[in-house]
């Protein structure tokens, strides 16, 4: 049981974290908290849902294809919605984001309808029992995958050209500009990397609960910019132990606390950590 | 005025008090609060509470309210805003969240169905039942409120918040005790949010945890900085307009929602500061500066 809740937790820890990496980069580089970050998550599990639904589509071909969208919609967002507002008061930003949220959420309503869509295809996963503890191949297939894409993004990040001048831009934007660095070109490159990882977990959240739908984004953006917040924002690893974090808190808190206060326990436990260490759990920024 | 203008014009008098609260914490207190509606949310509950259970006049009712609201304001601010604007911005976020579900689940705000029959104010004798009456207490309580924000903002209090907003650390070296002026604002702010609450739930007369989500806190917010930050006119126009705009946009139906966060976009790119920035249109004449 208690293994069990442990497993839960740490599966959608991993997708909350992959959002969290989003957040936390693009916070790194701008300051901006996006609070459309959500939305591309939904924008992602959308396309692939559609794509899948031609029939004309494998897999994995469909996965590519809604990270792709969400990329894409990240780097249209950042030109329309937030570079003309560079500069300004930081909330200006962050209600442009608010506002960008509400736009696409509402796209989504007209085009998709108000109702759950199952994804298109079945996967027959196994429960596979690794020392008595029962394993649904879906959550190790979730976890496997979310875990390889942030084990990219840190070698991306580390050992690249591109990754060390996103490093360098979140540093310290005209520094890295007096250096020759193309800090609008890095920024839209931040989107487009943070939001193809959201659009990801999108994909997978809409598997693994079968059901994609347009608000869908909402409560794991929250929860997603909470992880990110909590493990220090702007740093990378942060971000992953952050979401793992509160995943686990949630799932734990739901089957022994009260399941009733399930998102409730998530932000308690933050707003608990924030208060002892404000700096997040690993302090850092553009790790 | 039709019946309709009349609940608009009380709706919208409920929102300059909250966006005009919720600027004195972001406008002049420099803090962000990405949970404002939870204080609206417990005015309006304890209100409603202490009406139903107790008979409590509405002055009374609304007095507890703010008291009640003030005081979680003050208990949430005090270990809190030592944190910095982000930090700040999700504790609140996660407060409402918190405030939110406690409400859903507890069994005295009666769980998703909310609180009914909720009696409307009557002061000896007279009752506010009749809408235009309504609006009569409603500007009372923003004249109130614009009276109560306006002489805090231009003294030397108000003098005190802004150099805090503008430079902390310059604040402090000059004597300034930030951290009680900003527990003392988060508190006020709070209070008036109460305020809003009280007048809402007496008015409405049926309350659930729906009207007091992060939907409302993010609606307050907007309007602020739609205002323009930092301005008491700014939130006034700011509540009005987004009152309005729904309403007014309520011809396209299903597209709504999506001009709504068009506009707003747009808006902000055309004139990031706010329909009001700073200083823009102010009421200088009126302070004694």
């Amino acid at each position: 049981m208690f293994l069990q809740q442990l497993l839960n937790g740490l599966t959608a820890g991993s997708v909350y974290a992959l959002i969290a990496l989003g957040y936390t980069m693009i916070y790194g580089i701008l300051g901006l908290i996006n609070f459309a970050q959500g939305e591309i998550y939904m924008c992602g599990a959308f396309v692939a849902v559609l794509l899948l639904g031609t029939g004309q589509v494998n897999f994995y071909l469909a996965f590519a294809g809604g990270m792709a969208a969400a990329a894409l919609l990240g780097v249209v967002l950042e030109r329309v919605a937030f570079r003309p507002l560079r500069g300004s008061h930081p909330l200006v930003p962050l209600i442009s984001a608010i506002g960008a949220s509400i736009f696409l959420q509402s796209l989504a309503l007209l085009l998709f309808g108000p109702n759950d869509r199952p994804f298109p295809i079945q996967f027959n996963f196994s429960t596979i029992t690794i020392a008595g503890l029962p394993l649904s191949s879906l959550q190790g297939a979730i976890l496997a995958a979310a875990l390889g894409f942030m084990g990219l993004l840190v070698v991306f990040v580390r050992y690249t050209r591109y990754g060390k001048a996103i490093v360098a831009c979140a540093l310290d934007r005209d520094t890295a500009r007096l250096m020759g660095v193309n800090v609008d070109r890095m920024v839209a490159l931040t989107f487009f990397i943070g939001s193809a990882l959201s659009g990801a977990a999108g994909i997978m959240m809409a598997i693994y609960y079968n059901a994609t739908y347009p608000r869908m984004g909402l409560l794991p953006g929250l929860k997603a910019f909470s992880a990110a917040i909590l493990g220090g924002v702007g740093s990378i690893p942060g971000a992953i132990l952050g979401g793992l974090l509160l995943g686990v808190a949630e799932s734990l808190g739901a089957a022994y606390v009260s399941s009733g206060y399930k998102d409730a326990i998530a932000f308690a436990i933050l707003i608990l950590v924030l208060l002892f260490r404000p700096q997040g759990i690993l302090k850092g920024r553009g790790d | 005025m039709s019946a309709y203008f009349l609940h608009l014009a009380i709706l919208g008098g409920i929102y300059i008090i909250l966006a005009i609260s919720l600027n004195l914490i972001i406008g002049y207190a420099g803090q962000v609060s990405l949970g404002h509606a939870a204080f609206y949310g417990i005015g309006a509950y304890v209100s409603a509470l202490t009406s139903l259970n107790w008979q409590f006049p509405f002055p009374l009712a609304a007095l507890s309210a703010m008291l009640f609201t003030g005081g979680c304001g003050l208990a949430l601010g005090l270990p809190t805003l030592r944190l910095k604007e982000d930090y700040l911005a999700i504790v609140t976020l996660g407060f409402g969240v918190i405030v939110d579900l406690v409400f859903l689940n507890l069994e005295i705000t009666g769980g998703p169905d909310g609180l009914a029959g909720i009696p409307p104010p009557s002061v000896l004798g007279l009752s506010f039942r009749p809408p235009p009456l309504y609006l009569l207490l409603t500007l009372l309580a923003v004249l109130f409120t614009l009276g109560l924000t306006y002489r805090l903002v231009h003294s030397y209090h108000g003098r005190a918040l802004k150099a805090i907003r503008d430079h902390e650390v310059t604040a402090q070296v000059m004597g300034i005790n930030t951290p009680s002026y900003k527990v003392a604002i988060f508190t006020l702010a709070a209070a008036l949010a109460g305020l809003a609450g009280s007048l809402y739930a007496h008015y409405i007369t049926f309350i659930n945890p729906e009207s007091f989500g992060l939907h409302t806190s993010i609606l307050i917010l907007c309007m602020v900085v739609v205002g323009g930050m930092g301005s008491i006119a700014g939130a006034v126009v700011g509540a009005l307009a987004l009152t309005m705009l729904p309403e007014m946009l309520r011809q396209f139906h299903a597209y709504q929602d999506l001009i709504y966060g068009a506009l707003l976009v747009g808006l902000l790119i055309w004139r990031p500061e706010g329909l009001l920035g700073r200083g823009k249109l102010s009421l200088k004449f009126l302070s004694r500066e």
